[in-house]
């Protein structure tokens, strides 16, 4: 699929599904030929379809029985390779810089695009920091097992915070994120 | 002391030791280390989950490979006892002129080497040994397919150059598509001599104190539409004729030293006198000695002309 973005279609960075896939591969979730056909013909700075995404998501959900925990430690994972190889250090300078980079949904829309009904938002609703609690509200169509992660590796990565705690089990959508 | 440097010390802190901004800070950080934990354990259960799944899968697996690898082998030895059904026993006739005796010994349940006897339409003695290319049930099937173009052309002809060569022109293209050839070592014999044509195999005749080895001119079957070659020799009562594939000559001893011609040839013609299945145990016997391993189809076949 082509590199050029198109606005009737949702689609994401190439980058993201190299780093969902490379995830995948880190933690053995698939290996082999299985793992190299997952980012085979995937530019990081192309633009792909969200089903390309999709379709290594499944990957995962159709290997495991009860993938939640693992989808969590690919979000994990995934975060961690972005702040560790990617632009992440640049962009976060600390676990909170995480969540403020998430106002206005400003993360999210780095790495995807496409019709506003479909796109949805990923964003920091509320913050204390003096008392260690966030929000973030998701409407994105991400697996919401793999948000939690990506929350949990985006704070965890720059190593500042001693505690960090993510609950989703209420409302998937909403994320309520303690930390110290 | 820092918090940190109690921590790397491994001591137990006393009373005083540390803060009460440190205690928080030791507080939070256990909380983490427990969150971790838990993480952790969810993750490490789900892949602990995910390979026992995957072990059951592979029990199944490996049943269903069981289950498919009997049928096989099912049909292999029907296979193998079907092959051997084809192989000729010496008409009474044919018994009562000549002394035979074959060593024959497939590498798998069914191969490519085949020996066969005809009576050829104007009631001469033919025999034929062939050796299939490749193992296995391909080479077995090839096998079948030369047996009946051998049978239905011994009906209408009497000489082994013609003879080898309708089979051949009438199976060139067969062989081409099934990427098979074989090589044929044919002979047909009178009361007084035999005449043979070579295409690979291997062939001897002893007469008296004289040997003659069959010539190899020819291509094998199926691999050139080209005339064959066929000669005549003497074969009178006591000559040995001996015909075989290249199973035992090239095979290998411990050392990559092939058996050879030269030497199966020696052993034979030393022992010439010895009723043929006596001569024949002695090669089988020597070639078992000294080669490593079986690598291929084994046919020897010794005769002597008894009248």
């Amino acid at each position: 699929m082509g590199k050029e973005s198109k606005a009737t279609e949702l689609v994401v960075f190439g980058a993201t599904i190299q780093g969902f896939a490379q995830a995948c591969i880190n933690l053995n979730i698939v290996a082999g030929a299985k793992a190299e056909n997952l980012v085979e013909d995937i530019e990081v700075s192309g633009w792909y379809p969200f089903e390309k995404l999709r379709e290594i998501e499944r990957v995962v959900v159709e290997a495991y029985e009860n993938s939640g925990p693992i989808l969590e430690r690919v979000g994990m994972e995934m975060m961690l390779g972005w702040y560790n190889y990617g632009p992440g250090k640049e962009i976060v300078k600390n676990g909170v810089g995480f969540l403020h980079f998430q106002t206005g949904s400003q993360g999210y829309a780095s790495v995807v695009k496409g019709p506003e009904n479909l796109v949805g938002s990923f964003s920091l609703e509320h913050l204390d920091e003096e008392g260690g609690k966030a929000r973030i509200h998701s409407t994105t169509p991400f697996n919401k097992d793999m948000e939690r992660g990506v929350i949990i590796g985006g704070m965890t990565a720059p190593e500042d915070l001693d505690y960090i705690d993510v609950k989703n089990e209420e409302n998937p959508q909403i994320f309520e994120i303690e930390f110290a | 002391m820092s918090l940190e440097e109690l921590l790397e010390s491994g001591t137990v802190p006393a009373k005083g030791d540390i803060t009460e901004e440190e205690l928080v800070k030791l507080f939070r950080k256990f909380r983490g280390l427990q969150k971790k934990q838990e993480r952790d354990q969810a993750f490490w259960a789900a892949t602990n989950e995910n390979l026992k799944i995957a072990y059951e899968k592979l029990d199944e697996k490996e049943r269903e490979l069981a289950r498919a690898y009997a049928i096989i082998q099912d049909d292999l030895s029907v296979a193998s006892k079907i092959q051997g059904a084809l192989l000729p026993e010496l008409s009474k006739k044919m018994a009562s002129e000549l002394e035979l005796a074959v060593y024959h010994k497939q590498l798998a349940e069914v191969g490519g080497d085949y020996y066969d006897f005809f009576n050829t339409h104007s009631g001469s003695y033919a025999i034929g040994v062939f050796d299939i290319s490749g193992h296995g049930v391909s080479a077995a099937l090839v096998m079948t397919y030369l047996k009946a173009q051998f049978m239905t052309i011994l009906e209408n002809l009497d000489s082994p150059k013609e003879i080898v060569e309708w089979v051949n022109n009438t199976s060139y293209d067969f062989l081409k598509t099934v990427k098979k050839y074989a090589t044929v070592n044919f002979i047909v014999m009178n009361t007084t001599a035999l005449r043979y044509v070579s295409g690979g195999g291997f062939g001897l005749l002893l007469s008296g104190k004289s040997s003659t080895v069959f010539e190899k001119r020819d291509a094998f079957l199926g691999l050139r539409r080209r005339p064959f070659h066929e000669y005549e020799l003497p074969f009178k009562k006591g000559d040995l004729l001996v015909m075989y594939t290249d199973g035992i000559v090239e095979a290998q001893n411990g050392k990559g030293e092939d058996y050879s011609v030269q030497r199966l040839n020696n052993l034979i013609i030393k022992n010439a006198k010895k009723p043929a299945k006596d001569i024949l145990d002695l090669c089988v016997e020597d070639y078992t000695k000294f080669r490593n391993k079986d690598s291929d189809d084994i046919t020897l076949l010794i005769l002597r002309k008894k009248v």
